[in-house]
């Protein structure tokens, strides 16, 4: 049910309603058959978090499942990756077009091609066909993001590969079973050329059990209303979310709405990228064009178009109501363009390992932006863009044997940006994901990994602040005790930090640095890149928080006295942002006083613009951080 | 004459189920009272003592057994309404509750606030101390911190502890050291540390268990203490057997030293009281589900044993623990139907709730619920609702649903009624999938039991779509969880971490481990009062291939010392297990393992069950009435025989369609289904 407003669903429906009883359609077995849909969905997600093998999978939940109808039609999904689910069925239809009259019941077809419509060469989607009285129905499929694809340094998400042979092995849509039998030659082919190929393989059984399950719980579906009748209740399925978003999008005032986001960098140097939207309300129709974004970059940051559409569906899809299924009937009302060899939309052969990552989260945050004009209530502010989420990597000696080990670790993530009801929450990672992503926890980390935690907290006033304020950003440090730890920097909003609206501040980027423990010494790092870190030595990251929503002067000053106590917010943020003036040592708000200081502080700071903020190479916490001696390293590559 | 005696505290009523030695039942029912839950729970005993024409300390003085479920642990969390409880932490990690798993649900509802955090920041405080994960001190624990900690535990008047340090698990000294400071700084404060609670990787769950567990502390220990004084002072002479949410009994000491058992644990007795009436007529795989006025449970019993999650949350905190599955949601008599904005039947999850209640009630209601769609269908006598206890206005209730949903449907009142009816149902049979199909369970190997409330109105059509093939009603459904108090068994766990593989075996660390968990377990168990004999301990761990992260917990070989053969049997298990579950297995590989756990069980004597009457009339005597049903196989009303449950004998059978009338339950036969009183006097439907 909604949630933005849950009690006006009920008992209010007027006259408008189209009857599903007109369509030849039961109301009450339509129902039965949607909630279905959803059951189905998420025992594929069960199956596959429970079995696989790596923590990116099993413990992160970066993947999605799918049922799509033999169009290749989203029919249901799990609300699991945003980034995933809103594009899954560009590759799908990349798959049905290269196996077109070939396709076998007891297939299971993988690919990982960014230029066949995949999101990045990171993600490796598997699909089975289902198949009912020898009639293709159905495809049951699953994406996963992999520990490691095979690129030439030890990240399934590198920022300085050049091409595509750099950044992975390359899987154009292909067979990895037919007819029930596997290829094996092919299967050993693809886990010769990646990485703790011991794990992958697990997982890929874990993505292969999660396609069975949907499989099997179609067909049960199937035997009990059978094929013809299941079909025209998919349609009216697809109707249905069609006509809610139809609605939804008509009450966003018509118009074209244009917006600026920013690129730390490309991971090879060159800083400071735009990326543009023109997104275009037309009665029930939202389309995105990205023309005027910067060209293509030289590395591994590049935009495809799987991301572009997924990126497109994200934030719009936040601004209509969230119950609404997120299926081919909603999914058809947005659509996007980008010039070929922009940053958004590159050109083959460009590199796109960290398009789900970058551009993928500035293609969002324009929309937002974009949004914050038309429908101001409904919009967000900034999403951490992935920062201080590094995939680091090593030699585990701690056994009878040494053993590779990787992980993506995601616990030093950035904070969710405010909404015009919620504060952000921590650890959201970046819109991409919208807070899907789960962390290890330290104790997991340490067993699994020859790493120590030394600290894992909020970064006081590390989050924008508004009404509502950003989710935390996090001050993490990770070292290695026996062997070096290799680390890949692969995130992006540290010198463009996440955005505030409304009067609400940006979060404050953040950054991370590799420190000597006994010299004490910095080489500090921009968002992406490399860096060893040796036994002796120490990983910082400070994450930004999520940018704030509406002005902090609204703020509730008994919240803002609690904040200051808990450590959250500084007591010069309180006075100087909040205008809430308390005793330093009770946090005993003084309301008189705060009466007079917010007053003052309106009066003073004049006209305040909708968005901060609003040029790029805003942070200043590099800056503020760095110490005579320290370093700074643009983009190392490994 | 000797008795055993189950009260369990509800919302409305506080339910006592008395059993005497040859197996009669009687049952009292008293007004919960929610100010001081023991005064409504002395009433009742002091009633039952009357009732059986004996003196207070007589009646308890002839108790075998009494066992508790109390809500007091549950409504402190809900409520809020406990100690400032403070959070003592190894320094760096205030923020672990606050971070949680760094998930968040509903990805597209922006609106949605995170949780706040269950202990505030400034009573979160840092302890100078580190240990590694294989038990090396990293950082020896600063004591002047803990005392600099207890000096701002003063000031604050903090009430009540939770310690939870990284890796307490493999190495608990720090946790206990800090105990032994705070014991002479701050005498008069408990103290609970995590190592005791729930020695289990993963610092997030376990950091939750001890916050909660020293959050309920007081407020059960008061309440727990003071029962036990009232029944020992009248000549009780047991320990007070408390309920617990494993599913198990346990006494007042050993719950107070593990209080998060004593959450949420009404509800856990309800797989056993399923069991029970299920396994003596053969059936030892069990389905229980309970249909209130807002919320449907469901739980599961397989070859005699509960299943039991550590998933299990509250107030979206984990309590990590292993407790009964018992699955939620917002589905019950109260449950509204309305139309979605693209013109989709749903049913809840909000609640008419008690007030106004549902339109029928004629308290204000004109929303249609569940209950409205079962007056309309005519499953719902309105002259004998709860027994007469309550009117029903069948008027309101065609009303609203026909202004909701037929008008807009374009259905008729039945048509649209029945539309509800089969859209709860489904919700109802998709929340047992989640615990059935989901869990690798086929359900149709498992009977349906029912207890109390309006479930078994909707049991034979449950049962139907999920292919099962009995469901009992247990002719005490109405007082179902205090008669599983009744037959639970004590029981306590017991784990510890240890890794190792089964290619390479630790056998004597595991052997040692495992020793010493049962050794502990029996000690307890004695000095609790149980002999020796009389106790079952089995033993499990986690398993997982290696690498892989998330473990299932396998039982394994429990007699004697684990040995060669032992280690293929649990590699099998696990295989096995695993392929269930997942639809793949690597047989190839060694498993790792990690926990191991011992659970140890006294089991209580089944009490007798006399025969139930068998039918010496015709059934024509049962018979009540007729009255126009609605059951949707035709689309019409049909005029239908109305039993009284009461008079239904053993032996006696009731062709659908039908409905069975009792005080607190109703019972539909849908045509094709067939309902018989077996022998011990339950209600058995053939589905």
């Amino acid at each position: 049910m909604s949630t933005i407003d849950p009690v006006k669903n009920i008992g209010s429906q007027d006259e408008s309603i189209p009857l599903l009883a007109e369509e030849n359609i039961d109301p009450i077995t339509f129902s039965v058959i949607l909630n279905r849909f959803s059951t189905i969905a998420r025992e594929m997600t069960l199956a596959l978090e429970y079995t696989s093998w790596t923590s990116i999978l099993a413990l992160a939940r970066d993947f999605s499942c799918a049922i799509y109808d033999a169009k290749a039609r989203q029919v249901c999904m799990m609300d699991a990756l945003p980034i995933h689910t809103n594009s899954l069925h560009v590759i799908l239809r990349s798959m049905v077009k290269a196996f077109e009259g070939n396709v076998y019941d007891g297939d299971v077809i993988v690919s990982n091609d960014p230029y066949s419509g995949n999101t990045h060469v990171g993600d490796f989607v598997t699909a089975c066909p289902i198949f009912y009285e020898g009639e293709h129905r159905f495809w049951a499929v699953t994406k996963g993001h992999q520990l490691d694809c095979g690129a030439y340094e030890a990240t399934s998400v590198a920022p300085s590969a050049k091409d595509v042979w750099q950044e992975a092995l390359q899987l154009p849509p292909i067979k990895f079973y037919e007819k029930g039998e596997p290829r094996q030659d092919v299967i050993n082919m693809y886990l010769a050329n990646v990485r703790y190929k011991e794990l992958l393989y697990g997982d890929l059984k874990a993505q292969l059990g999660s396609i069975w399950t949907g499989k099997r719980r179609m067909i049960e579906l199937i035997d009990e209303y059978g094929p013809q009748e299941l079909d025209h209740y998919v349609e009216a399925i697809l109707d249905y979310a069609d006509r809610r978003t139809s609605e939804e999008i008509r009450n966003i005032p018509d118009g074209t709405y244009e917006a600026d986001s920013w690129i730390d960098s490309d991971g090879m140097g060159n800083t400071n990228l735009t990326v543009h939207a023109a997104v275009t309300v037309e009665d029930d129709r939202i389309h995105v064009n990205f023309a005027g974004s910067s060209p293509q970059g030289a590395g591994g940051t590049n935009g495809t178009i799987g991301v572009m559409e997924a990126s497109a569906g994200i934030p719009i899809l936040t601004a209509i109501d969230p119950e609404i299924p997120h299926n081919d009937g909603c999914l058809r009302h947005i659509t996007c363009e980008a010039p070929l060899g922009s940053i958004v939309s590159a050109k083959y052969p460009a590199a796109t390992a960290m398009a789900t990552l970058c551009p993928a989260a500035q293609e969002q945050e324009v929309i937002w932006k974009a949004l914050a004009q038309a429908v101001p209530e409904r919009t967000s502010a900034g999403y951490g863009g992935f920062h201080c989420i590094p995939s680091i990597s090593g030699v585990d000696k701690r056994g009878d044997e040494e053993e590779g080990w990787a992980a993506m670790f995601f616990n030093g993530g950035s904070g969710g940006g405010a909404s015009k009801n919620a504060d952000g929450w921590p650890l959201i990672m970046l819109s991409s994901g919208l807070g899907g992503l789960k962390i290890i926890s330290t104790e997991m980390s340490e067993l699994l990994y020859p790493i120590m935690m030394d600290h894992h907290e909020i970064e006081t006033d590390s989050m924008g602040h508004g009404n509502t304020m950003g989710g935390a950003g996090i001050r993490i440090e990770v070292r290695p005790y026996d062997t070096p730890m290799e680390c890949h920097a692969t995130g992006d909003g540290a010198s463009n930090p996440p955005f505030g609206v409304f009067g609400g501040t940006p979060g404050i980027g953040g950054g991370n640095y590799r420190e000597n423990l006994d010299t004490g010494h910095r080489d500090y790092c921009s968002s992406k890149g490399y860096m060893l870190i040796e036994p002796g030595e120490m990983w910082v990251g400070v994450s930004s928080g999520g940018g704030g929503f509406g002005d902090p002067l609204e703020r509730s000053a008994e919240k803002v006295c609690e904040h200051v106590r808990d450590e959250i917010i500084s007591f010069e943020t309180a006075r100087d942002i909040y205008g809430v003036v308390m005793d330093p040592v009770t946090f005993k708000l003084d309301e008189q006083a705060s009466i007079a200081r917010r007053a003052l502080l309106s009066e003073q700071r004049g006209e305040v613009p909708m968005i901060q903020p609003t040029q790029a190479d805003s942070a200043t916490w590099l800056q503020e951080n760095m110490r005579e001696g320290d370093n700074y390293l643009l983009d190392p590559l490994p | 004459m000797q008795y055993i005696l189950g009260v369990d505290i509800g919302g409305t009523f506080t339910d006592f189920s008395l059993l005497d030695d040859v197996g009669n039942i009687s049952l009292w029912k008293e007004a919960t009272t929610p100010k001081n839950p023991g005064e409504a729970v002395q009433q009742g005993i002091r009633a039952l003592a009357e009732q059986t024409g004996m003196e207070l300390d007589t009646f308890l003085k002839r108790l075998d057994l009494f066992v508790h479920g109390q809500t007091i642990a549950t409504n402190t969390v809900i409520q809020r309404n406990g100690p400032k409880t403070a959070l003592l932490c190894t320094e760096g990690f205030r923020d672990v509750i606050h971070f949680r798993d760094g998930f968040k649900p509903e990805r597209y509802n922006i609106q949605l606030p995170p949780p706040e955090d269950f202990v505030p920041r400034y009573l979160r405080i840092p302890i100078t101390e580190r240990v590694k994960y294989d038990g090396t001190v990293v950082q020896p624990l600063d004591e002047d911190s803990v005392r600099t900690a207890a000096a701002k535990l003063r000031s604050e008047n903090v009430e009540s502890v939770a310690v939870a340090f990284l890796w307490s698990i493999v190495n608990t000294a720090h946790e206990q050291r800090v105990k032994a400071i705070l014991a002479e700084e701050l005498p008069d404060v408990p103290v609970v540390l995590s190592s005791d609670v729930l020695p289990m990787i993963r610092e997030w769950e376990r950091t939750t268990c001890t916050i909660l567990s020293a959050y309920v502390l007081p407020g059960i220990a008061r309440y727990m203490v003071e029962l036990e004084e009232f029944l020992h002072g009248n000549a009780y002479p047991h320990p007070l057997l408390i309920m617990q949410l494993n599913g198990g009994s346990s006494t007042v000491n050993k719950v107070l030293q593990r209080p998060i058992n004593s959450l949420a644990s009404g509800p856990a007795a309800a797989p056993v009281a399923g069991l029970y009436c299920s396994e003596r007529i053969g059936m030892p795989n069990v389905i229980t589900i309970d249909m209130g006025g807002t919320s449907f449970d469901v739980s599961m019993v397989t070859d005699g044993s509960p299943t039991l999650t550590r998933e299990l949350r509250v107030h979206d905190m984990p309590v990590g623990v292993a407790a009964v599955d018992v699955h939620s949601i917002g589905a019950g008599g109260g449950s509204i139907g309305w139309i979605d904005k693209g013109g989709a039947l749903q049913m809840g999850p909000q609640s008419a709730g008690a007030e106004p209640g549902p339109a029928c009630y004629d308290q204000g209601g004109t929303l249609p619920a569940c209950t409205d769609a079962n007056v309309v269908l005519g499953y719902i006598n309105p002259d004998y609702f709860l027994g007469g206890r309550r009117e029903i206005n069948t008027e309101h209730s065609a009303r609203a649903v026909e202004e909701h949903i037929a008008k807009p449907l374009g259905l008729s009142v039945p048509a649209a009624a029945h539309g509800m009816f089969r859209i709860i149902n489904n919700n109802m049979v998709d929340a047992i999938r989640v615990v059935s199909i989901e869990r690798g369970v086929d359900p149709r190997n498992y009977a349906l039991v029912v207890g109390g409330g309006a479930g078994a109105i909707h049991a034979g059509m449950l049962g139907r779509t999920l292919g099962m093939k009995k469901a009992i009603i247990p002719r005490y459904s109405g007082v179902f969880c205090s008669f599983g108090m009744i037959v639970s068994d004590v029981r306590h766990d017991y784990m510890q971490a240890h890794a190792t593989n089964t290619a390479r075996f630790d056998v004597a660390g595991v052997n040692k481990v495992v020793a010493e968990l049962e050794r502990k377990a029996m000690d307890d168990m004695v000095e609790e009062g149980f002999p020796e004999g009389e106790v079952i301990l089995s033993r499990f761990a986690d398993a997982k291939y290696p690498a892989q992260i998330h473990e299932l917990t396998i039982p394994i070989p429990s007699d004697g010392e684990l040995g060669k053969a032992s280690i293929s049997e649990m590699e099998q298990t696990f295989h096995d297990l695993h392929e269930r579950m997942f639809t793949y297995s690597v047989r190839e590989s060694p498993v790792d393992l990690f926990h191991w756990r011992v659970v140890a069980h006294r089991k209580v004597d089944s009490p007798a069950t006399p025969a139930f009457p068998a039918a010496e009339q015709s059934i024509e005597t049962a018979q009540k009435a007729t009255r126009s049903v609605y059951f949707g196989d035709i689309d019409d009303y049909r005029d239908t025989n109305i039993y009284d449950g009461d008079l239904l004998q053993r032996g006696m059978s009731v062709a659908g369609p039908a409905v069975v009338e009792q005080k607190n339950t109703t019972i539909v036969v849908f045509p094709g289904q067939k309902l018989e009183v077996n022998e011990y006097g339950d209600f058995v439907l053939d589905l």
